[in-house]
């Protein structure tokens, strides 16, 4: 399927350097991310991967703008967002960043239909000057045409969620923020929820975050980001995961190496003869 | 759109919206129609001379001893205008007249005086019982008790002065005498034309004014006599016009107006060619009344009202609260798609303001209809429904609170962040914390309670004094309930008390809890203030007018023959258990001390006591003393009196006889005989003294005296032994029979025992006094009196002088005191009549009445029948029904009645919010129920851990409401005005009516308790599992 549109978008470039969010819970300070650097490019369609509770939901809201960081810096398209006034990040949001929230239902006026919550989402963007599509071709483009006037209580959950992303790319924005798009829906739903956020970004070049527990949907991205212990833990490319090497020259072991070497262990990196680096131990284990 | 997605929350609101307009808007209707229902009564209970307005003209007579040439008044076409066009246009047609004041020639005793007097119209409201009306001048026609008295026939002619001209030349004034001749007899219709003014009644009896000549009934004539120019001014000449209301058109502005402007013309007099003229209306007064009447209102229908609306503005405010807190992810959404705060207000005001304000129509609609219902059922009169300029203003200030208190519920939501908006659960308090909104409500209502509680505070806000305590201790025991639950839940739960614990913990968990105790502790404060109001209103006026009235029912009588009037009551009523004579002295002025006579058994068992009367004990102590009176029977009496050395001696030492003398009163008729039985010239062995007496029916010898010139003294004894009246010997000792007589200015007179047990020894000792009496036993020499306030300046210790019933002092003591005496001002003394009256005759000024103990039409027939058979006539009769109905129909009364309506709506509204806060919070707790229910809890215990969870903090609400309302009334109802005018008697009591509070307090609890209970089955039921799954999806 194709998407067509009078209403151009040009995606925009996230990134994230040295990253700090520390939030209070109890009486006590939980850092949610320590030192997140990340780099999506415009256009580019990234998944946010990562246990319960290692900061994937923070992230995203951090780049919505909901909220602020504790340190470090977060560009979205030219503004950078610590520094942004709340003018600003409103602006933001109506017109070139979207969040669709966990759960359909939240991103949705129950008693507005698809078509009424679309322009309801439009709404800012129109008083700010930007030039938005017609609710009914936004709908389309999702798949929703044929519903744009029923009822929400009438939808099926798929459905739902596809209004949600219709509602989420109803200004055109150049980001997509989308946390769990997936989640609470069948197969068939998924992945037509996927091909069409797939089809947002391929053909209006909208860039796309979206956090996911799912391997399947994982699987479905060009580009995993894997984030753990409030760190950039690995990235996925093409269905290979790769460990990331932090600015400061850090590298987190992935998952299964660091099972192997206990705590202490000291190691040391050759090249072999074909070029590529060998992880040495002391005892002479090596890991290529 | 958005309504009809949550339509129960809009009925809420737009129900709760109603009702702030409708108090808001029903205050002033209601009080425009107390006032005009006050008008009405007003209107209708005057009588048409004081209602309507008279204007009179007349030449005032200034200086010299006499008058002539005196020019007429003017004539009444032109007094009347001098009444303003825009107060005439208040009264129908005027009524011309003249009056003038005339004595038949020659002027002697005999000779009639009258009124004569013309009135435009008049033959249409006389039945002429003979002859034809007066047509020309000096016609007149007179009444039937006129003919009877002086003999006066159609034809009859007499002459009467006029105004004496003055001779040409500067002479002797010539006497004008004006020929009248009778042209008919009349008989007066009474009617409203004549302005109650009586044309008959004074036929034959004496003008109490010099030169005391006899008055004839009023002569009519025409307007000829008056007005021809070959007759002469007649004295004291008046031209009148008189102008009777239009009661149907006269509403209650127009009242007012009229009062206003007669109060202006009577402040201004003016003259028409220096005749003055005066203005007689009564409606000033009854405007004044209105006025004072209305003032009233303005108190205690705000306080009401404005309590009412001040929980309706609460409870819209908790509801705004619970819908918007729903309503965050929509906020958030709206944030989170750029709209700003202000696009997220929008959001949420453009949903709810509409629908609140959509409930003024029907708020206003409501007040309409109890404005109806007020009209139909509580006032009297019929006056025409208006929607005025108050009314506008009362919607315009529902509007703008309601829009405040909306716009308020919005921004609060709004202005939160986006972060916190997109939590699923709003963070909520388990301890105790204190919002700084709450903590303003609290410190700002607490102070204005501590300043009114201090006497620091009148005026609009004491008004709501009560309802802001309410606030005050409910959002404190609000604050208190959430922590003090979660404490005793945790502490249930470590304790193995798993049902209890649960129950009490999502007590606690729940926002809802706060709510409840809160908007209960106000509604039933409300419930229990309004309940003891209209019930200590109730018992005031009946108090007062038991006070006022006496008795169930008064009946004056005409004339102070109490003799006639006992024994026709004896004929009646024997026991005295029915009906009393109760007498009573008239004081020479508004401050002295009134008497009232009666016979205590029947008083006390008959009369009214609104607050308890005095013992039986007290009661007994003004029975009559123990002793026979000295009876005798015959028409001459002799008495000897020996060993007398009896003297008197006058100023310049020269003997005087002194005269001895004895007191007598009639048994049948109560006269009193004040008998000389001759002179002692000077002391001597036996003295013979006689007289007759009119004692043929039977006399008591009420006392003995000695007279003498005035300054002369007197001194010596003498044996006083048996007194004869034909045969019969009376013996007039021993010495304990009398009561002597001391004084230090003006001497004594005692009884000494004399030498046998039939005679006394007489001594007096007398210093100028020119008569000294005793008094026979049987007459008191002191009475016994129950004392109303404070004894008279002068009384030492309990002694003190009263009025007697003959008008004379009479000593008295005190013998007990009575908080207030029945139908009597507040310096009263009650004394026993069968004493008061013996050896006295009562006052022509007195005033005899029959009290009776029913108000039995029957009775009261049966006594008017017994009196007129002992020629006794009933006069005026007061009802107690009739008295406490005047107390009833007053603004004051009717304000207070809006007390019940209050009460109710502060249940049902309790109720609502019940209801509201189940509806906004089942999700999640039928969601915990249906948990404990896939924990394997049994349905009936969670049946009943669903029920407990609400009724403790339903239970907490009433009792401190309870208190607050007790307490709320103890402040504010001595500011509540409970009668149009206060009693001349304060029967003032601002005590806890118990039983309204008791009834307002279970009221509360079934009502509430009851919604609860079921609210918490109707949750238990809901908790199916499902609800589980549905929250996982």
């Amino acid at each position: 399927m194709t998407v067509t549109s009078a209403v151009t978008t040009t995606g925009m470039r996230v990134s994230t350097s040295r990253l700090v969010h520390i939030y209070r819970s109890e009486g006590h300070e939980v850092a949610a991310l320590s030192g997140v650097d990340l780099d999506v490019p415009a256009g580019g369609m990234v998944g946010l991967l990562g246990p319960s509770g290692a900061g994937k939901s923070t992230l995203l809201n951090l780049l919505a703008g909901v909220f602020r960081p504790s340190a470090g810096k977060i560009f979205v398209g030219g503004l950078e967002l610590s520094a942004a006034s709340d003018r600003q990040l409103d602006g933001m949001r109506a017109q070139d960043v979207s969040l669709m929230l966990q759960g359909a239902h939240r991103n949705l006026l129950p008693y507005y239909t698809p078509y009424e919550n679309v322009r309801f989402a439009q709404g800012a963007a129109r008083r700010a000057g930007k030039d938005v599509p017609d609710p009914d071709e936004v709908l389309d483009q999702v798949g929703l045409a044929d519903d744009a006037h029923e009822p929400l209580a009438s939808l099926t959950p798929g459905h739902l969620q596809l209004a949600a992303l219709a509602v989420a790319m109803a200004p055109r924005p150049g980001l997509l923020l989308a946390d769990e798009p997936t989640s609470q829906l069948d197969h068939p739903a998924r992945d037509r929820v996927l091909e069409r956020m797939s089809v947002v970004n391929r053909e209006l070049g909208t860039t796309v975050v979206l956090v996911t527990h799912d391997p399947d949907v994982a699987a479905y991205l060009p580009r995993t980001i894997t984030i753990r212990d409030g760190r950039v833990g690995g990235e996925g490319r093409s269905g290979e995961e790769y460990a990331v090497i932090t600015p400061d020259g850090f590298l987190p072991l992935p998952l299964h190496i660091r099972e192997e070497l206990a705590p202490g262990t000291l190691v040391r990196f050759h090249r072999n003869e074909d070029g590529d680096f060998v992880l040495l131990t002391e005892e002479g284990h090596h890991h290529g | 759109m958005r309504f009809r997605y949550r339509p129960f929350q809009a009925a809420v609101i737009g129900l709760l919206a109603a009702l702030i307009t409708a108090c808001a808007a029903f205050a002033p209707l209601y009080d425009r129609a107390m006032r005009q229902a006050l008008s009405d009564i007003v209107i209708d209970q005057t009588p048409p001379a004081l209602s309507g307005l008279q204007a009179s003209a007349a030449y005032t007579q200034q200086g010299g001893f006499g008058f002539h040439e005196q020019a007429p008044p003017p004539p009444p076409d032109v007094v009347l205008s001098k009444i303003p066009p825009d107060l005439r246009a208040h009264y129908r047609d005027p009524i011309a007249g003249y009056t003038a004041a005339v004595t038949k020639n020659p002027a002697g005793p005999a000779d009639p005086g009258s009124n004569l007097v013309w009135r435009d119209g008049e033959c249409e409201h006389l039945e002429l019982v003979d002859g034809v009306c007066p047509s020309r001048p000096g016609e007149i026609v007179v009444s039937e008790a006129d003919v009877d008295n002086f003999g006066f026939t159609t034809g009859t002619t007499f002459t009467v002065a006029g105004i004496p001209r003055n001779a040409e030349g500067g002479g002797h004034a010539t006497p004008t005498n004006v020929h009248l001749t009778v042209t008919g007899v009349y008989r007066q219709v009474p009617s409203d034309y004549w302005f109650g003014l009586l044309l008959t009644g004074r036929s034959g009896t004496t003008d109490p004014l010099p030169p005391n000549h006899l008055q004839a009934d009023v002569w009519l004539t025409s307007r000829k006599t008056f007005e021809s120019r070959r007759l002469p001014t007649f004295p004291q000449e008046t031209s009148t016009v008189a102008l009777p209301l239009d009661r149907e058109a006269v509403g209650v502005d127009d009242l007012l107006t009229i009062g206003t402007a007669i109060d202006e013309l009577e402040k201004h007099p003016s003259a028409i060619s220096g005749a003055t003229v005066t203005y007689l209306s009564g409606m000033s007064d009854l405007a004044q009344n209105v006025r004072d009447q209305t003032d009233q209102s303005r108190v205690t229908v705000p306080l009401l009202m404005a309590q009412l609306g001040l929980l309706a503005v609460v409870v819209l405010w908790l509801v705004l609260l619970a819908v918007t807190e729903q309503r965050r992810p929509e906020v958030a959404l709206a944030r989170l798609r750029g709209r700003g705060r202000r696009g997220a207000r929008r959001l949420l005001a453009g949903e709810l303001l509409p629908v609140a304000l959509a409930g003024v129509v029907p708020g206003v609609l409501l007040a309409l209809l109890g404005t109806w219902f007020a009209r139909t059922a509580v006032l009297p009169g019929d006056a025409p429904f208006e929607l005025r300029t108050p009314l506008l203003y009362a919607v315009l200030i529902a509007v703008g609170v309601l829009t405040l208190v909306t716009v308020l519920a919005v921004v609060r939501v709004s202005r939160e962040p986006v972060v916190t908006l997109l939590r699923r659960v709003p963070p909520r308090r388990t301890g105790w914390s204190l919002g700084v909104a709450d903590a303003l409500v609290i410190a700002g209502c607490g102070g204005v309670v501590v300043v009114f509680a201090t006497g620091g505070l009148d005026g609009p806000i004491a008004l709501a004094a009560p309802g802001l305590l309410a606030i005050v201790v409910g959002l404190v025991l609000a604050h208190l309930t959430t922590p003090t639950a979660a404490l005793v839940g945790g502490r249930l739960l470590r304790g193995g008390r798993v049902r209890a614990g649960v129950s009490v913990v999502d007590a606690a968990r729940s926002p809802a809890t706060r709510r409840i105790v809160a908007i209960v502790t106000l509604a039933t404060a409300l419930s229990v203030f309004s309940a003891d109001a209209l019930l200590v209103g109730d018992r005031n006026r009946a108090s007062a007018a038991e006070q006022q009235a006496g008795a169930p029912v008064v009946a004056e009588v005409t004339g102070v023959d109490v003799l006639a009037v006992r024994a026709a009551l004896a004929d009646v009523d024997p026991d005295g258990t029915l009906a009393t004579p109760v007498v009573r002295t008239v004081p020479a002025n508004n401050t002295a001390r009134v008497t009232v006579a009666v016979i205590p058994d029947q008083f006390r068992r008959i009369a009214l006591f609104p607050g308890g009367g005095p013992s039986d004990e007290v009661w007994k102590r003004l029975r009559a003393p123990d002793t026979a009176p000295i009876a005798l029977t015959g028409e001459h009496v002799d008495l000897t009196l020996t060993d007398s050395s009896l003297r008197s001696q006058r100023v310049g030492g020269d003997p005087q006889p002194i005269t001895f003398g004895v007191d007598l009163e009639v048994v049948d008729t109560g006269e009193t005989l004040h008998v000389a039985l001759g002179d002692i010239p000077k002391p001597a062995k036996t003295v013979h003294l006689s007289s007759d007496v009119s004692c043929s029916a039977g006399c008591n010898l009420t006392g003995i005296w000695l007279g003498t010139l005035p300054g002369a003294t007197m001194s010596g004894h003498a044996t006083v032994g048996a007194l004869t009246t034909g045969d019969d010997s009376i013996p007039l000792g021993p010495s304990g029979q009398w009561n002597g007589f001391q004084d230090a200015s003006e001497g004594s007179i005692q009884a000494d025992e004399g030498s046998s047990p039939d005679d006394f020894v007489l001594r007096v000792d007398g210093r100028g006094a020119s008569q000294l009496s005793m008094s026979q036993a049987w007459v008191p020499g002191q009475l016994p009196a129950l004392v109303a306030g404070s004894l008279p300046p002068g009384s030492a210790e309990n002694r003190f002088t009263l009025s007697g019933l003959d008008g004379e002092d009479q000593p008295a003591a005190r013998a007990g005191t009575i908080e207030r005496v029945p139908a009597a001002a507040p310096q009263t003394s009650v004394v026993n009549l069968d004493l008061a009256e013996r050896g006295t005759e009562l006052a022509p000024t007195d005033r005899v009445s029959v009290w009776l103990a029913n108000e039995d039409p029957a009775l009261l027939a049966e006594v008017r029948d017994a009196l007129a058979d002992h020629h006794v006539r009933m006069a005026a009769i007061r009802k107690l029904s009739d008295v406490r109905e005047s107390y009833d129909e007053s603004a004051a009364a009717w304000s207070l009645q809006l007390a019940a309506l209050i009460g109710a709506a502060a249940l049902l509204i309790a109720l609502l919010v019940l209801v509201v806060s189940a509806v906004s919070s089942w999700r999640f707790r039928t969601r915990d129920l249906a948990a404990l229910r896939m924990a394997g809890v049994p349905r009936r215990s969670i049946d009943r851990m669903s029920v407990v969870a609400q009724l403790p903090a339903v239970v907490i609400g009433v009792v401190a409401g309870t208190a607050v309302g007790l307490y709320g009334a103890q402040l504010a109802l001595p500011i509540v005005p409970l009668f149009a005018e206060d009693p001349l008697v304060s029967t003032l009591d601002l005590d806890v009516a118990w039983g309204a509070v008791l009834v307002a307090a279970l009221a509360a609890l079934v009502v509430l308790g009851l919604g609860a209970v079921l609210i918490g089955r109707a949750m238990a039921r809901r908790s199916e599992l499902r609800i589980l799954r549905e929250g996982a999806l």
